[in-house]
C-alpha cells in the first residue's frame, strides 16, 4: 500500500476516534494513539525514509497535512468536551432552591418596645428629651409633689404596690416631671417612657406591670392650645393624617385643667367597631396644664411659668398596631410570640 | 351612678334624647359609659338610665340635682330643683348645741369632724310600700326598694346627693344626740349585724346611752328603723371628709352615704333635703312633724370669692375669650359673677362646689363649659433645643442591638420575682442575691419582691417554652434591677443585661452537623465579648469562677478592671433538672450599667497599615493545667513577642493522651508582626518567634510541636 494511501487511511480512523471520545480522558487516549510520540501517525515519519527521494516531499506534506488537521479536529473536539464536562458538572451542582435557607438568627425586638421606640422618635423630632426616673419611687415623688392630696378619693384610682408607706413602685410615670424640675429651671421639655406598676388583677386587658410615656413641657407661654396640638402631631404619626384626637374633661391632682386623650378609631372611621368597643374613640391616656401646685412645689414662678404635662399607654399602642388581643403575651417571654416581630 | 332618664328630666328644661345628652354630658366632664334600658319588675314601666362615671373631684355630680344643674350649664339650658316647702321645718333653730323641741336635742361635740348636724322628728309615720313613682326610680337608679321610711331617705340622697339617717326615737335613750369622737376600743353593732370596734379617731353619733351609728359611714342596728316604727328622728348632716375616709378605709364599709361625704357634700344643702324628705314621708307615711327642725352648725356656708384674670385664663387656655363671655359661662354653673373695673372677673363659688378653690380651678370650669373642642390647636413656639438621647440612652440601645444581633430575641418579665426562685437557681440561704427589696402588698406570694437579678425570670421564660415544645430559645433581656442600699430608702436601681441561650442556633438547618447547631459555653461568651466589643469597652477580662447556677467547671466571672460585674455559664445539671430544660442551656447576666458608665461613644480611627504583615502559627505542648489557661500563654507570648508583634491569637486547642501523653494538650497560636514603617525580614520575624518560644518554654515548660 502506498503510504500516502496508509496515512490517509489512519486519518480516516483517527477522525473517527476522535469524534467518537465521548469525555476529556477518551479524547487524550486518542491523542497519544495517534499524536503521541509513539503515535501511529507520528510513526509515519520512519516510513518516509524507505520512500523514493522523490516521493518523499509529498507524501511528507501529506503526512504533515494530516497531522494538523487531526491536531486542529482535536482541539475543536477538546473544546466541545470541556463544554459538556461544565455542563454536566454544573448540572451535578445543581441544587433544590425550594429547600429553606439557612436563616441568620438574628434576635427580634419585643413589640412593645419598639412601639415605644417609635413613639420616643417622634418626640424626638418635636425637641423633646428622654428623661428617667426611679422605678421604686418615694410617697413624696409620687404623691405629694403631684398635688395628691393625702385623704382623697383620688388615691383609690393609683391602686399602688407599696415596700413601706413611704416607698411604692410607682405607678405612673409622672413621678419623673418632679425628678427632672427639681434639677432644671424652665424650659422644661421631656418626655419619660418606662415601667409602671398598679396592683391589677392580670387578665386578657389588665397587667400589674405596664409601660406608660409621659410628656412635660414648661415654659413661658405654653398652653392647653399647644397640648392639643402636640398630641394631633403624635396621633397623626402614629397612626396616620385620618386619625385626630378628642379631648374631653376629666380628672388628675397635677393637672387643671385636665383632659382624658382619646383617638379616633381607624380602624373603623369613628363609626364604632369591636376595637373601639363601639365608641368611635380609644382611650389612650390624660393630660393637662400642669397645676401651679406642682409647679410651685418644684419653685417654679407660676406667674411667669406654665405647662403641659400628658402621659400615654404604651400597650394599647402596641396591641393595636400588630392586632394583639391578650396583654400578657408581652410578658410570656414565649419565643413563638417574640419571633412574630 | 345610674341616672334614669326620666328622672333627670324632672329638674332638666332641653328638648334632648338620651344619646345625645349623653354625647354632650361626656364632653361636658361627666362622662356617660352607657345608657341600659330598664323595665320595672311588673314590666309596666321602663326607662333608659345613663350610667355614669364620676371623677373623684365632682362630688357634686352624684345626685340628680346636680347633674341638671351641670347639664343645663353645658347644653345652655336650663334646670330647676323639686318643690320643697321649707315651711315643714317651721323656725330652725340654730347652735353649736341646739335644744329645739323638749324630745330633740343636738351637741356637736366634735365640731371639725361634723360642723353641721340637722335633725327633725316626725311622729304617727306609717310603715308600707313606696308607691310605685318612687319604687320604680330607686329601682331604675340601682338602689332596692324597701319600705317608704327608707326609701324617702334614699330618694333624697340620689335627688339632691345628702345622705339621710333615720333613727327609730323610740329606741333612742332619749332625743339627746351627741356627735362625738369614739374613744378607743368602743364598740358599735352595726346596721349589718356586725360588731365593730371603733378608734379615737372616728366619729361617732351617740345618745346618752352609747354610739347609734358611725358618722357617715353605718347607722346602728340597735335605732334601726323597722315595720314597728311610728316616731323617727331623721338626720341630715354633713361631715368631715377625711375623717369619714380614715374610718371607712379602716373598718373597709363602703356605703352610698360614705362615698358621697368623702366626695364633701354641700354644706348649705342639709334644711333643704331634711324639708324634702319631711315632705315625702308625709305623702307617702303620713304622720305629724314635731318642729322646729334642729340645725345644730358652726359651718361657714356663704360662697367663696375668687378672682379671675381673663387674660390669665386666656393665656393658660390658648383662648382669646372675652371677660363677658367668661362670665356667663361661669354664671351657667351657677357661681355669680361681676367683673370689676379693672377687668377682673369676682366669682362667687357655691358650696356645692368645693373642687373650685383657685383661679386655674375657674380656668378649668370656663374650658369646660366653652368646650375642650373649641380651643385651638396650636404648636408650641420656641424650639429651643433638638431631642436626642443622651449617651447613656444610645449605649442602652447599642447594647440591645448588639444582643439581637447575637440572635438573641427581646423579652420583658415581670420585676416581682420570690425567694422560691432563688431557690430553684441554687442560691444557699445567705446568698447575697437574697437581699431583695420585699413589697409590703404583693400581688401573690410569686411575685412577692423586687428582682435583684434578671436571670431568675429568663429561667422562668426557658422553663415556659420547654414546656411549649420550643426547640430554640434565645433570650435577652435589658431591665433594672433594685438592690435595697442600708440607710437610703430607695433601692440601688442598675440596668442588667441578661442572655439565655438553649437549643439550635439556625431555624432551618437541615444538612449541618449537630455540634455545629448547638450554642456552647464559648457561644455565650462570645455574645458578652460582642457586647462588651460595641460599647467600646477596653479592660474586660474573664476568670473562672463559680456560681451556684453553673456547671462549675463552666463558669467565668466578667470583671471589668478588677471588678466583678456578671457572670457568664452554662448551667448546672440540678438547676438544668429543676427547670425541666432537655437541653444544655448557657446564660450570662451583667449589670449593664457599669459597661455603660466607661462605654466610650465613638471609636478612633486606627491609620490602616501601609506595609503587610508577616504572620506565625505556633503550635506549644503544656501540662493542661488550670494555670496555663489560652490567657496565659497569650500574655507569655506577649511578654517575649517585642515591638512588633501586634496580635496573638488561639486558633486551636486539644488534648489527645495517645499522641501528647497523658495531661498535656497543645496549643495553637497565631502571631501576627507588623512594623508601622516598613517590611519586616523573616530573619527579624524568625528571631521573634525564637525568643518568644524559648520564654514559653522557660516559663510555662511549653515544648515546641514539630
Ligand atoms: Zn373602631
Amino acid at each position: 500500500m502506498e503510504l500516502t494511501e496508509t496515512i490517509e487511511q489512519i486519518q480516516q480512523e483517527a477522525r473517527a476516534a476522535v469524534l467518537g471520545a465521548a469525555d476529556l480522558g477518551a479524547l487524550e487516549e486518542v491523542r497519544v494513539k495517534y499524536l503521541g510520540r509513539n503515535g501511529t501517525l507520528r510513526q509515519q515519519y520512519k516510513q518516509l525514509g524507505t520512500l523514493a527521494q522523490e516521493d518523499r516531499p509529498l507524501a511528507g506534506q501529506a503526512l504533515n497535512k494530516a497531522i494538523s488537521t487531526l491536531e486542529r479536529l482535536m482541539e475543536g473536539r477538546k473544546s466541545a468536551l470541556a463544554e459538556q464536562a461544565e455542563q454536566q458538572k454544573l448540572q451535578a451542582e445543581a441544587l433544590d432552591v425550594t429547600l429553606p435557607g439557612r436563616v441568620p438568627a438574628i434576635g427580634h425586638q419585643h413589640p412593645l418596645l419598639a412601639t415605644m421606640e417609635e413613639m420616643i422618635e417622634i418626640f424626638l423630632g418635636l425637641g423633646f428629651m428622654v428623661a428617667e426616673g426611679p422605678e421604686v419611687e418615694d410617697y413624696h415623688h409620687s404623691f405629694e409633689a403631684l398635688n395628691y392630696p393625702e385623704y382623697h378619693p383620688a388615691m383609690d384610682e393609683q391602686d399602688t404596690f407599696y415596700v413601706s408607706d413611704q416607698v411604692l413602685l410607682r405607678s405612673q410615670t409622672s413621678t419623673v416631671q418632679i425628678r427632672v424640675m427639681e434639677q432644671q429651671e424652665p424650659p422644661v421639655r421631656i418626655i419619660a417612657p418606662g415601667r409602671c406598676y398598679r396592683r391589677d388583677t392580670v387578665d386578657a386587658t389588665h397587667c400589674h406591670t405596664f409601660y406608660q410615656l409621659e410628656g412635660l413641657l414648661v415654659d413661658k407661654g405654653i398652653t392647653f392650645a399647644d397640648l392639643k396640638g402636640t398630641l394631633e402631631i403624635f396621633a397623626r404619626q402614629v397612626f396616620g393624617d385620618r386619625c385626630h384626637v378628642r379631648f374631653r374633661p376629666d380628672f388628675f391632682p397635677f393637672t387643671e385643667p385636665s383632659a382624658e386623650i382619646a383617638l379616633s378609631c381607624t380602624l373603623c372611621d369613628g363609626s364604632g367597631c369591636r376595637v373601639c368597643s363601639g365608641t368611635g374613640y380609644l382611650e389612650v391616656g390624660g393630660s393637662g396644664q400642669v397645676d401651679p401646685n406642682v409647679l410651685a412645689g418644684v419653685g417654679y414662678d407660676t406667674e411667669k411659668y406654665t405647662g403641659y404635662a400628658f402621659g400615654v399607654g404604651i400597650e394599647r399602642f402596641a396591641m393595636l398596631r400588630h392586632g394583639i388581643d391578650d396583654i400578657r403575651l408581652f410578658y410570656s417571654g414565649d419565643m413563638r410570640f417574640l419571633e412574630q416581630f | 351612678m345610674r341616672v334614669p332618664y326620666s328622672w333627670l328630666m324632672e329638674y332638666l328644661q332641653a328638648d334632648i334624647g338620651p344619646a345625645e345628652l349623653a354625647r354632650e354630658l361626656t364632653m361636658g366632664g361627666l362622662e356617660v359609659e352607657e345608657i341600659q334600658d330598664w323595665t320595672s319588675e311588673d314590666g309596666k314601666a321602663t326607662d333608659q338610665v345613663l350610667v355614669t362615671s364620676v371623677t373623684s373631684n365632682r362630688g357634686d355630680l352624684l345626685s340628680m340635682v346636680g347633674v341638671a344643674r351641670h347639664a343645663a350649664a353645658v347644653l345652655g339650658a336650663s334646670w330647676q330643683m323639686p318643690q320643697i316647702d321649707m315651711g315643714l321645718l317651721g323656725e330652725p333653730v340654730r347652735g353649736q348645741t341646739v335644744a329645739a323641741t323638749e324630745q330633740v336635742r343636738i351637741e356637736l361635740a366634735n365640731p371639725s369632724g361634723c360642723p353641721r348636724y340637722c335633725g327633725l322628728m316626725m311622729d304617727g309615720v306609717q310603715v308600707a310600700d313606696s308607691p310605685d313613682w318612687m319604687a320604680h326610680r330607686l329601682d331604675a337608679a340601682g338602689m332596692r326598694p324597701i319600705a317608704n321610711l327608707v326609701d324617702c331617705t334614699n330618694y333624697v340622697m340620689l335627688e339632691l346627693g345628702q345622705p339621710l339617717h333615720g333613727f327609730d326615737y323610740s329606741l333612742l335613750q332619749d332625743g339627746h344626740i351627741i356627735v362625738r369622737s369614739a374613744t378607743d376600743g368602743e364598740q358599735i353593732l352595726t346596721l349589718d349585724q356586725q360588731w365593730r370596734t371603733m378608734t379615737e379617731s372616728d366619729l361617732l353619733i351617740a345618745d346618752s346611752a352609747g354610739p347609734v351609728a358611725i358618722a357617715g359611714v353605718m347607722g346602728g342596728a340597735d335605732t334601726e328603723m323597722s315595720w314597728r316604727t311610728t316616731k323617727i328622728l331623721l338626720e341630715s348632716a354633713h361631715f368631715d371628709p377625711t375623717s369619714i375616709r380614715k374610718t371607712r378605709l379602716r373598718l373597709g364599709l363602703a356605703s352610698e352615704a360614705s362615698h358621697r361625704f368623702e366626695r364633701v357634700v354641700d354644706p348649705d344643702g342639709t334644711l333643704r333635703a331634711l324639708a324634702r324628705v319631711a315632705g315625702l314621708l308625709q305623702e307617702t307615711a303620713g304622720g305629724s312633724i314635731i318642729g322646729p327642725a334642729a340645725d345644730a352648725c358652726v359651718a361657714d356656708v356663704s360662697p367663696r370669692t375668687i378672682v379671675l384674670r381673663a387674660e390669665h385664663c386666656n393665656r393658660v387656655l390658648g383662648t382669646a375669650l372675652s371677660a363677658a363671655q367668661m362670665q356667663q359661662y361661669l354664671e351657667a354653673l351657677g357661681f355669680e359673677t361681676q367683673i370689676e373695673a379693672d377687668g377682673r372677673l369676682q366669682v362667687a363659688v357655691p358650696t356645692y362646689r368645693p373642687d373650685v378653690e383657685r383661679e386655674i380651678d375657674l380656668v378649668e370650669e370656663v374650658a369646660i363649659v366653652h368646650g375642650y373642642q373649641k380651643i385651638p390647636t396650636t404648636v408650641p413656639g420656641r424650639l429651643i433645643q433638638s431631642g436626642r438621647l443622651t449617651p447613656a440612652q444610645k449605649f442602652e440601645r447599642r447594647a440591645r442591638a448588639t444582643l439581637r444581633a447575637a440572635g438573641l430575641n427581646e423579652t420583658i418579665s415581670y420585676s416581682m420575682v420570690s425567694q422560691r426562685d432563688l431557690d430553684r437557681m441554687g442560691y444557699t440561704a445567705d446568698a447575697p442575691e437574697r437581699d431583695m427589696l420585699a413589697l409590703a402588698n404583693p400581688g401573690s406570694d410569686e411575685q412577692s419582691h423586687m428582682r435583684s437579678r434578671l436571670l431568675p425570670s429568663l429561667l422562668q421564660a426557658a422553663e415556659h417554652n420547654q414546656h411549649q415544645r420550643v426547640e430554640s430559645v434565645r433570650l435577652y433581656e435589658i431591665a433594672r434591677v433594685f438592690m435595697p442600699v442600708a440607710n437610703d430608702k430607695l433601692p440601688c436601681e442598675r440596668l442588667h443585661a441578661a442572655g439565655l441561650m438553649m437549643g439550635p442556633y439556625w431555624s432551618s438547618s437541615w444538612n449541618l452537623p449537630d455540634e455545629s447547631r448547638e450554642p456552647d459555653f464559648y457561644t455565650v461568651k462570645g455574645t458578652v465579648e460582642q457586647l462588651v466589643g460595641t460599647l467600646g469597652v477596653d479592660d474586660v477580662s474573664y476568670r473562672s469562677s463559680d456560681h451556684p447556677t453553673m456547671h462549675p467547671g463552666q463558669c467565668a466571672e466578667i470583671l471589668l478592671g478588677d471588678r466583678s460585674i456578671g457572670i457568664i455559664g452554662k448551667l448546672s445539671s440540678t438547676v438544668q433538672a429543676e427547670y425541666d430544660l432537655d437541653r444544655p442551656a448557657y446564660a450570662f447576666e451583667l449589670d449593664l450599667d457599669a459597661l455603660i458608665e466607661c462605654a466610650g461613644l465613638y471609636s478612633e480611627y486606627q491609620r490602616l497599615p501601609r506595609f503587610p504583615a508577616a504572620l506565625r502559627d505556633l503550635a506549644v505542648v503544656v501540662d493542661d493545667t488550670t494555670e496555663n489557661t489560652a490567657e496565659a500563654l497569650q500574655q507569655t507570648v506577649e511578654e517575649a513577642g517585642g515591638e512588633y508583634l501586634a496580635e496573638v491569637t488561639v486558633f486551636d486547642v486539644y488534648a489527645d493522651a495517645e499522641r501528647l501523653g497523658e495531661g498535656m494538650k497543645s496549643v495553637a497560636l497565631s502571631l501576627t508582626f507588623r512594623r508601622s514603617e516598613g517590611t519586616l525580614t523573616d530573619e527579624q520575624v524568625d528571631q521573634q518567634v525564637s525568643a518568644i518560644v524559648a520564654h514559653l518554654e522557660e516559663k510555662l515548660g511549653a515544648q515546641l510541636r514539630a
